[in-house]
């Protein structure tokens, strides 16, 4: 399909859906203007609760995952908040931060939601979240350049 | 002293179920026996380590951007393909690419890939590989469009082409037609919507994700590489994958420095299985920095905070900048002010606890401005070094951005030695792509969103290569039956370490040692005294403590399995540094302060003797590295300058400026 086919079709979709998305972008100086398409890539398999996962190998898993991140921002905020929060959660608590931490697809989301640049999707807005927000705001002004040390 | 390797029948259960159904995974009933240093038995399970085998056409370790993208084109050509990574692909570092890919549309100027090319070999300062930048260049339109067919939602202008906009180093006309609008986008995702299409399109066709698994070693017999031995983290288990070819895609290793804004992740897992195989990796001491990056942290804190008037500031509160460039001051070139800091730093004008940082003061600007002008960089200060750029400066150091060195390729994504008449080798069955490899597309510094295009490009020259030198279903060559045997020795060891130093504390003096002795300020006298530092520090490894003993999700045994990897791109990089004896692109010598080429390209070549290869600089370095010592090993290869066809011009060396 051509870009302008595909362009007339999503426009005509908008339309009918009654959503704008077309923004002018801050890094165009010019003025001209930037239209960013709905994302229709294809879908990738979604997060799949695990089964049987004692609590003792659930926390070492989150641990791994909390500190194994795509980008530095995540990887400190939630290595952090893991040596933090990890230990002393219960199963409710740890079922909720692994949906968190595990379902988004875009890293970049979680920390948007996460450091409130962004509005949470009521599926995430939980204890857990709230939990993870304060953290993030660092009210009590702590530098956190590295991730925790394991041992 | 030894034990057995415990003989299991198991399937690979955590494959997708459909894999389970329709492939039986091969398992062997295996002897193999591990040295232990520590001989205590006693009931003991972590004498037992089962092993899985098996069978691909091929096998591509990592799933960021390059490695996604060979995998797609080998299911697409019909090759049974399995992808190892230790991350759920849409985690993998290429999310954070927010820029975009370079390539020469022409959709809002005139443009073409030839003076895309131009700009790529003048940003590597003429130690790129000609050929690999002819071919990147030249591929890129159509691999941008084959993008947005597989349904990358680019952003689009209002007569519905792709957007592209401007970025640093991309100009028209070979330099002469001012700036060039080249680098396509998906809003601020790029990374994560590349990620997102290429493995969802992977998965239209059979390809095999072991989710999850570290990569341990690559399996070589006879010169050739015949697959890959990898742990399982759920499970424990180890893998071995009998594959015909093996692709790299793993990534870099900035981690081996203090401040970097890659990923924890980012290890160098490929380069240092490479070095552990005694294959050489080419030229690691070219590291890109970026000026201001949170102390420690590495969290970019945009050039655009001295272009609203930030200043940079030493322990003596002294806007240092004036100094060094009096007439542009904060607003000076990147390895200007890069350079500046270091100094500031070095001579004893540093701030914090240990004097190795400077301030970037930005509270002297209105609270409006910096909410307007500078949105982010507020939250970004507070979150990660508690400060409120209101009232106080932000710690900043010159933060490792990206590795151009790597595992040596040609423009096929192949990977190469060096034979000892000076010919290049290639290694069978073994590619890399992506900023695991130095293909060498950036040569001595990447251009910004050059990396995007260089993963996809060249993971689709892996695959592309592989498809056409092989079928699937092809015969392998034999692998033995204590294939892997050293990397499970060395995974025992590793998770019974007890000796005097953690991990951590080990990571942290290599790191600290790496930014003050091999980022940008670099002399003989520093890089010497860093080697020396190194060299204890590597000895070290043989000490460390590791205090999970556990098997599964075990994250101290993965972190000490990855600073071993780590120490391996280390010393090559530093060792690599001190040897330069020049300054090229990234890597900048107080001591030598200009780039040594075969003729003197500031004058008329006429009536110049050209120098041979051991006098001059504009060769890749080959670096080995004894696994067991950390003593590193130097060969040279010459930089490739002819193109792949004769309708295009090799471009001169030249002095570069801009």
């Amino acid at each position: 399909m051509c870009a302008a086919t595909y362009l007339r079709n999503t426009l005509k979709l908008q339309q009918f859906l009654g959503l704008r998305w077309v923004s002018s972008t801050a890094s165009n100086k010019s003025g001209t203007t930037v239209i960013d398409p709905p994302d229709q890539s294809p879908l990738i398999p979604l997060f799949r609760n695990r089964k049987g996962e004692s609590i003792q190998r659930l926390k070492a898993r989150l641990l791994y995952q909390s500190r194994k991140r795509g980008m530095l921002e995540n990887g400190l905020l939630l290595s952090t908040f893991a040596a933090k929060y990890l230990p002393v959660m219960n199963e409710n608590q740890l079922y909720l931060y692994d949906q968190l931490i595990n379902k988004p697809s875009n890293d970049w989301d979680l920390y948007y939601w996460a450091t409130g640049l962004k509005p949470t999707p009521k599926e995430f807005e939980h204890e857990v979240m709230q939990l993870l927000k304060d953290h993030v705001k660092n009210s009590d002004k702590k530098c956190r350049i590295r991730q925790p040390d394991l041992y | 002293m030894s034990s057995l390797l415990k003989v299991h029948s198991i399937l690979a259960k955590h494959l997708l179920s459909k894999v389970e159904q329709t492939q039986p995974v091969l398992s062997r009933g295996l002897h193999i026996s591990v040295n232990r240093k520590d001989a205590k038995v006693s009931g003991d399970v972590s004498k037992v380590y089962p092993i899985v085998d098996h069978t691909y056409d091929a096998v591509v370790v990592g799933a960021g951007g390059a490695g996604l993208r060979a995998a797609f084109g080998l299911v697409a050509e019909g090759f049974k393909t399995a992808v190892i990574t230790k991350l759920f692909p849409t985690r993998s570092h290429t999310v954070a690419a927010q820029g975009g890919i370079n390539a020469a549309l022409g959709n809002m100027e005139e443009d073409n890939w030839q003076w895309h090319m131009y700009d790529t070999i003048k940003g590597s300062d003429w130690l790129g590989d000609q050929d690999a930048i002819h071919y990147m260049t030249r591929e890129a339109p159509k691999a941008v469009i084959e993008l947005e067919n597989y349904g990358m939602p680019f952003s689009r202008t209002t007569d519905g082409k792709i957007y592209q906009r401007a970025f640093g180093g991309q100009s028209l006309k070979f330099g002469k037609g001012g700036q060039a609008h080249r680098c396509c986008c998906v809003a601020d995702r790029t990374g994560h919507s590349l990620l997102h299409t290429l493995y969802g399109q992977s998965l239209k066709y059979d390809c095999n994700y072991f989710i999850e698994y570290f990569a341990l070693d690559l399996i070589m017999e006879g010169g050739e590489c015949r697959g890959v031995t990898a742990l399982c983290l759920d499970d424990g288990t180890i893998h071995r994958f009998h594959s015909k070819n093996t692709i790299l895609a793993t990534g870099g290793y900035g981690r081996a420095y203090f401040s970097c804004t890659s990923a924890h992740t980012c290890t160098g897992d490929g380069t240092a299985m490479v070095s552990r195989a005694g294959l050489p990796c080419q030229d690691l001491e070219f590291v890109q920095f970026h000026p201001t990056g949170i102390y420690g942290a590495g969290c970019l804190i945009t050039e655009g905070c001295r272009g609203e008037g930030g200043y940079l500031i030493n322990s003596e509160g002294e806007r240092f900048m004036e100094r060094y460039a009096p007439v542009a001051k904060d607003l000076a070139s990147r390895d200007v002010v890069s350079r500046a800091m270091t100094i500031e730093i070095r001579e004893g004008r540093g701030v914090g606890p240990e004097k190795d940082h400077v301030y970037l003061q930005l509270h002297h600007l209105p609270a409006e401005q910096l909410a307007s002008r500078l949105p982010g960089i507020s939250e970004t200060a507070m979150i990660f070094a508690g400060v409120d750029v209101t009232r106080e400066p932000i710690p900043v150091l010159p933060t490792v951005h990206y590795n151009m060195g790597g595992v040596p390729t040609n423009y096929k994504g192949q990977v190469l030695d060096i034979t000892a008449d000076g010919k290049d080798k290639i290694i069978p069955g073994l590619y890399a792509c992506g900023e695991s490899a130095s293909t060498s597309v950036h040569g001595a510094n990447r251009l910004g969103a050059n990396s995007l295009l260089d993963l996809v490009v060249f993971g689709r020259a892996c695959a592309k290569t592989i498809a056409e030198e092989h079928k699937p279903g092809e015969k392998i060559g034999n692998i033995s039956a204590n294939a892997g045997e050293a990397s499970v020795a060395n995974l025992d060891w590793v998770r019974n370490a007890n000796g005097s130093v953690p991990t951590a504390n080990l990571r942290l003096d290599m790191q600290k040692t790496m930014q003050k002795h091999a980022a940008v300020f670099r002399t003989a006298e520093t890089l010497q005294q860093g080697i020396k530092l190194m060299d204890s520090i590597y000895a070290k490894l043989k000490d460390l403590k590791v205090s999970d003993r556990s098997l599964i999700w075990n994250s101290d045994l993965v972190e000490t399995l990855e600073l071993q990897n780590l120490m391996l791109n280390a010393m090559q990089t530093i060792v690599g540094a001190e040897n330069r004896k020049e300054s090229r692109g990234a890597h900048a010598r107080e001591d030598f302060k200009t780039r040594i080429d075969e003729y003197d390209y500031s004058k008329p070549i006429e009536g110049q003797q050209r120098r041979p290869t051991s006098e001059h600089w504009r060769k890749h370095t080959l670096t080995t590295v004894d696994e067991n010592t950390g003593k590193v090993t130097i060969k040279y290869r010459p930089v490739i300058d002819t193109t792949l066809s004769q309708d295009v011009a090799t471009v001169p060396p030249a002095i570069r400026s801009y």
